[in-house]
């Protein structure tokens, strides 16, 4: 195996597994997510003999979230018999509990929504490079990301209630 | 805790770290949208001369400098041809083609059929369509690709994208691989083919439907080739589906 493949196998190994989750925190469905982190990862490896050396995760981010905003604006479906991986640890109501208000919650939202969300709040990226990766303005990442938050504020609770009902 | 904590949290604990991919296949896919982007590249090299305007899909992997070298089966792949000295492409000129080719010094084979009008212009150059002859290793039923190009004034032509099939048969009833513009010289709209009796192809995207033009191949009928409006869908945009109608407005 080539050197670059080498790496390349590395790096989608550690990074498949956040990909996919990201990919399916902006889908609801484990099968998109898992064919979205593929196409971000074969674009990435397409392109890797010009990226690896750079940041090789946030170019198959920006890809993954690119394809999944401008190319698959499907509305959120929800998932009620989704599995749950039997190594996760804890309660595993709580586990199935936690998925459901983060699947409707995140259902209330418009996939750019959706996008804002997950890169300022799963990957963590401040508002302006959030902007960059989405081609946006700070200021359309800023009033996305706060009328995302207050969609959350109103599904939130009642959703969490509902679910500890359950 | 606040909402915002609570969805971060929540976010980081529906994590599922045995998330496993197919390493194997998505390297072989990405070798091949390499290859593609290669083709695209090259092909405007090559064919911006005003010499013969050919790709050629061989059943061989290839590396450019710089690039990991193939590993596993190798992946279909095309390259496209070095200049030749042979007279340019032109409707008239199309006749026997020669057999699948399986390297760069193999001579080019013409392009099947007529060229396609797509009536998008880009300057004095027209957007046309063609299918050529393919290969695809351990593929008999897939021999052809249909690639988009530009016309010159001069009847030379410059191939922006090839699509073909990589598996099953190009003449299979239904869709086949749709091409995207992938950042080419010129904004490739999208485009591809139907095998069927399809009179209309409309494609969604956003929530809005979208006609595409369509022109029957010349070599057979049963292959309807389509684009999109540039001006309609923005070359690159991926559909969200696509649908064939039949003369009866049927859904095929």
């Amino acid at each position: 195996m080539a050197r670059g493949d080498a790496e390349f196998v590395e790096f989608a190994r550690a990074a498949s597994a956040r990909l996919v989750h990201a990919a399916f925190l902006m889908t609801g469905d484990h099968h998109q997510a898992e064919d979205a982190a593929q196409t971000a990862l074969v674009r990435t490896y397409a392109s890797w003999s010009r990226i690896h050396d750079d940041d090789a995760y946030g170019y198959a981010r920006r890809t993954l979230v690119n394809h999944l905003v401008d190319g698959w604006r499907r509305p959120m479906r929800e998932y009620p018999t989704d599995e749950v991986p039997e190594q996760r640890r804890g309660d595993l109501a709580d586990d199935v509990a936690t998925r459901r208000w983060l699947i409707t919650i995140l259902g209330a939202l418009s996939p750019r929504e959706r996008a804002i969300v997950v890169l300022r709040y799963y990957f963590d990226l401040p508002e302006a490079q959030v902007a960059r990766e989405l081609s946006v303005s700070v200021g359309t990442v800023k009033s996305t990301s706060s009328r995302a938050l207050e969609k959350l504020r109103t599904a939130g609770p009642r959703t969490v209630d509902e679910e500890a009902r359950r | 805790m606040s909402e915002l904590e609570r969805l971060r949290h929540a976010m980081r604990a529906t994590e599922r770290p045995d998330a496993v991919l197919d390493l194997d296949s998505l390297m072989r896919e990405g070798r091949r949208l390499r290859t593609r982007r290669r083709v695209a590249g090259a092909g405007a090299a090559t064919l911006a001369t005003g010499l013969a305007a050919v790709v050629v899909v061989v059943a061989v992997g290839a590396s450019g400098p710089g690039d990991p070298a193939p590993t596993g089966h190798p992946p279909p792949v095309a390259v496209a041809p070095p200049p030749v000295g042979v007279s340019p492409w032109a409707e008239k000129s199309l006749g026997s083609t020669p057999p699948p080719t399986v390297g760069r010094d193999e001579p080019p084979p013409k392009p099947l059929g007529q060229f396609v009008d797509s009536g998008v212009k880009h300057g004095t150059d027209r957007r046309i369509y063609y299918f050529v002859r393919v290969s695809v290793d351990g593929e008999p039923k897939v021999s052809i690709g249909l690639a988009a190009g530009r016309q010159a004034p001069d009847g030379s032509v410059t191939t922006d994208i090839l699509v073909n099939d990589v598996d099953g048969s190009d003449r299979s009833a239904g869709f086949h691989q749709i091409g995207y513009d992938e950042g080419s010289a010129a904004p490739v709209p999208t485009f591809g083919y139907f095998v069927g009796p399809a009179k209309r192809i409309i494609g969604t995207v956003d929530g809005r439907q979208v006609d595409a033009r369509v022109a029957r191949w010349s070599v057979d009928k049963q292959v309807l080739i389509f684009w999109f409006d540039p001006a309609q869908l923005t070359p690159g945009e991926r559909l969200d589906g696509i649908i064939a109608h039949d003369s009866s407005g049927r859904r095929l």
